[in-house]
C-alpha cells in the first residue's frame, strides 16, 4: 500500500544499482540520516552519549566484522584486538603530535598490517581452525599490551585522550563527539553497501562460496581473502580509535578482551551475516537489550510483581538475554535482518502474498 | 619447436603432448596426446572414470600434470595457478554446476567479467567517482550475453531457486562473459531434459559463431556428440584409445568394447 514496487521501471543501469532502488526505502533513509543529525536537539545528553553514540560506533565495528565475516566468510574471534591496535596506536600517534585525522589513518594501517599477519593464517586454514588462529591474536595483543608499559603506560594504566581537533573542530562537547561518531558510522557504511554491488564486493562473495570456482574466472583467492583481512581490520581499527577518543576518552586493556570480541561476533550473528541493516540491529540488540531487560526486572520488582531474591534479580535479565539469543538462531538463523526482510516483502507487494526476488 | 607446432598444422589452440597424472599408485592420464585446432567444437567422451575431468582440471590448472606439456598458443600452461589460467582466455563450467549460491543471476554473470576489472576496497568507497563507469561498462557486456542466451527474465533471481537447466545457462554465461578465446565445457547436458537439451546446443552453437569461440566439450550424451563436435577423442582407463570424426571415432571397435564391453567378457 504506502510500500510499492510496482510502477517502479529502471531504464538505466546507473539507476537500476543504486543503494537503494525503491523511492520508498530511499524516503525511509533520508528521514533516519535527518533523525540522527538532529539527534542532540531532541534527545537528552543521557540518551545521546550513553546509548546512541556507542551504538553507532559499535554498529561500526559490527559492519568491520561482517565484511570479513559475512561477505568474505573468513571467521575472526578476535576483533576486540584490532580495535586495541587501533585505540593505543591513534593515541600515541595524537600525544606524539600527529594530527587527529592521520593518526586515524595511522590506526587503521597497524591494525591492518598486524590482522593481515595472523589473516594469512586464513589461507592454510579454514573454519575452526581459523577461529583459533584469530584466538591467538585476542591473547597475543592482550598480552603484548598489557606487558608493555610502552604501549599500555604501565599496569592497571589508562590512558587518557588527548583533546584533538577534526578537520579544524575541536572533538569536545557531547554534540561535537555525537557527530564524530556518526560520521564514521556513515562513512563504513557507504563503503560496506558500495563494497557489496562492485566487482570487490562480489570477488569476495565468490571466494565465501566455492573458492576454486572463483579461480576459474580468474579470482586469486589468496589475494582476496587477504585483502578481505585487511579492509576489514582497517576499519576496526579506525572504529577502535573512534570509539576511543568519542565514547571512552581513555583506553585500558580491559575496553578489548575477549569478551568483546564474542560480543562482536554475537551483532554479527544475531544481525545476519553480511548484512548492513543486520550490523545495526545486531549492535543495537547486544547493547541495549541487557540495559531494557534489567530496567524491566528491576522496575517489576520494584512495583511488587516480582518477589524474588536480589541475587536472582541480577541474573534473571541475563537468562532472558540468552535465551532470546538461542531463540534467534533456532527460528531466524539469518538474524534480524532478515525479519525486518521478510517484513518490507511482505509490505512491497501487499496485498499479493508473493515477492519476486 | 613452438612456432614449428603452430606454423605446421594451421593454427592449433591447445596442445597436449604426452600428459600424465597420476593420483597416488592410480595413474589417471596416461601419456595423452591432444590438439585442438581453431574454431572447432572437439569432443572428449569416454566411459565414467575414463579420465575426461582430469584432463581438464590438468589444463585449467587445478591438477597440473606431472608429466608432459600443455600449450595454449604460443604460451605454455604447465604450472599456472587456475586464475592465471583464466587470464590467459580459457574458461570452463563445471559437471555439477558451480555458481555462487548467495548471490544473484546477474552478480554471479558479472562475476565472469572479473579479469577486465580493478576490483579495490578504495575504488569502492569512492563508487560515484571512481566504480560506477567501469561497473556500468562491463554490465553492458554482461547483458550482451545474457540477451544472447536469453536469461532475461531470471536475471534479478537468486541462482539457486532457478532449474537446473537455467543454472547450466548461467555457468555457461558466466564463461562467456569472460571473452575466452578457449571454453572448456564439462557434460554442460547432463540431467537435463530433451528440450532443455536442444536449448543447450543451439546457445553453444550460437556462442561458438558469434564469439568465435573453440570448444572442449565433454559429454555423455552421443547424440549430442555426433551432431555437433567436428573430432572426438575418446579416453578409457586414462588412455587415448580413438581419435577421428565423431561419427567414426565412436564406433571403433575399441570404443565399443570399452562402453559395452566385449563379446566373450559376457557370461
Amino acid at each position: 500500500m504506502f510500500y510499492r514496487q510496482s510502477g517502479v521501471h529502471h531504464t538505466r543501469y546507473q539507476t537500476a544499482r543504486r543503494l537503494w532502488p525503491l523511492p520508498t526505502d530511499q524516503g525511509i533513509v533520508w528521514l533516519l540520516l535527518a533523525l540522527a543529525v538532529a539527534a542532540p536537539l531532541y534527545l537528552s545528553d543521557l540518551y545521546l552519549t550513553s546509548y546512541l553514540l556507542p551504538w553507532l560506533i559499535w554498529s561500526a565495528a559490527a559492519l568491520s566484522l561482517t565484511l570479513l565475516m559475512g561477505i568474505a566468510g573468513q571467521l575472526h574471534f578476535g576483533f576486540a584486538a584490532v580495535m586495541a591496535i587501533g585505540a593505543y596506536t591513534s593515541i600515541h600517534l595524537t600525544r606524539a603530535g600527529v594530527p587527529f585525522e592521520l593518526a586515524l589513518i595511522g590506526a587503521g594501517l597497524m591494525a591492518a598490517g598486524i590482522g593481515c599477519i595472523f589473516g594469512a593464517a586464513a589461507l592454510r586454514v579454514k573454519g575452526l581452525y581459523l577461529v583459533m588462529a584469530t584466538l591467538a591474536m585476542q591473547y597475543l595483543v592482550d598480552w603484548t599490551i598489557i606487558n608493555v608499559p610502552a604501549i599500555s603506560g604501565g599496569a592497571q594504566a589508562t590512558l587518557q585522550t588527548p583533546d584533538v581537533r577534526f578537520l579544524f573542530v575541536p572533538l569536545r562537547g557531547d554534540a561535537m563527539l555525537y557527530y564524530g561518531a556518526l560520521l564514521w558510522a556513515v562513512i563504513v557504511t557507504l563503503l560496506v553497501l558500495n563494497i557489496k554491488r562492485t566487482s570487490f564486493g562480489r570477488a569476495l562473495v565468490a571466494v565465501r562460496d566455492k573458492d576454486f570456482a572463483a579461480s576459474v574466472i580468474g579470482v586469486n583467492p589468496f589475494k582476496f581473502k587477504l585483502l578481505a583481512f585487511f579492509a576489514s581490520s582497517f576499519l576496526g581499527g579506525v572504529s577502535g580509535a573512534v570509539l576511543a577518543f568519542c565514547y571512552y576518552q581513555a583506553v585500558t586493556p580491559e575496553q578489548f578482551g575477549f569478551n568483546v570480541s564474542i560480543q562482536l561476533v554475537a551483532m554479527v550473528l544475531v544481525g545476519g551475516l553480511g548484512s548492513v541493516i543486520g550490523a545495526y540491529l545486531g549492535a543495537g540488540f547486544v547493547l541495549l537489550v541487557p540495559i531494557i531487560l534489567t530496567n524491566l526486572v528491576a522496575g517489576a520488582a520494584a512495583a511488587g510483581w516480582l518477589s524474588v531474591s536480589s541475587n536472582l534479580l541480577a541474573h534473571i535479565p541475563l537468562m532472558v538475554y540468552g535465551g532470546l539469543i538461542i531463540g534467534f538462531i533456532l527460528f531466524e538463523p539469518l538474524g534480524l535482518a532478515k525479519i525486518y526482510d521478510n517484513l518490507r516483502k511482505y509490505f512491497l507487494v501487499w496485498p499479493f502474498r508473493h515477492t519476486q526476488s | 619447436m613452438a612456432d614449428q607446432q603452430a606454423a605446421g598444422s594451421g593454427g592449433q589452440v591447445l596442445v597436449c603432448e604426452n600428459v600424465s597424472r597420476w593420483f597416488g599408485g592410480l595413474q589417471a592420464l596416461k601419456r595423452i596426446d591432444v590438439a585442438i585446432n581453431q574454431g572447432e567444437i572437439f569432443g572428449l567422451v569416454g566411459p565414467n572414470g575414463s579420465g575426461k575431468t582430469t584432463l581438464v582440471n590438468a589444463i585449467t590448472g587445478f591438477y597440473p600434470p606431472q608429466e608432459g606439456i600443455i600449450r595454449f598458443y604460443d604460451s605454455t600452461l604447465n604450472g599456472l595457478k587456475p586464475y592465471k589460467v583464466a587470464m590467459q582466455g580459457i574458461a570452463r563450467t563445471f559437471q555439477n554446476v558451480a555458481l555462487f549460491k548467495g548471490m544473484s543471476v546477474l552478480d554471479n554473470i558479472l562475476l565472469g567479467r572479473h579479469i577486465f576489472m580493478r576490483p579495490s576496497a578504495l575504488a569502492s568507497l569512492f563508487y560515484w567517482w571512481w566504480a560506477q563507469k567501469e561497473e556500468i561498462a562491463h554490465r553492458e557486456k554482461a547483458e550482451e550475453i545474457i540477451d544472447l542466451l536469453q536469461l532475461e527474465s531470471v536475471r534479478d533471481e537468486p541462482v539457486d531457486v532457478i532449474p537446473l537447466g537455467m543454472q547450466k545457462r548461467v555457468e555457461l554465461a558466466r564463461a562467456l562473459c569472460a571473452e575466452p578465446k578457449f571454453l572448456v565445457l564439462d557434460e554442460p547436458m547432463a540431467g537435463m531434459n530433451q528440450e532443455e537439451k536442444e536449448y543447450m546446443v543451439r546457445f553453444i552453437l550460437d556462442a561458438q559463431e558469434a564469439l568465435g569461440l573453440t570448444v572442449l566439450l565433454i559429454e555423455h550424451h552421443m547424440d549430442v556428440v555426433t551432431a555437433i563436435c567436428d573430432r572426438v577423442v575418446v579416453l578409457n582407463n586414462g588412455e587415448k584409445i580413438a581419435e577421428g570424426p565423431a561419427r567414426e571415432a565412436i564406433n571403433d571397435p575399441a570404443v565399443v568394447a570399452a562402453y559395452i564391453g566385449k563379446s566373450h567378457d559376457a557370461a
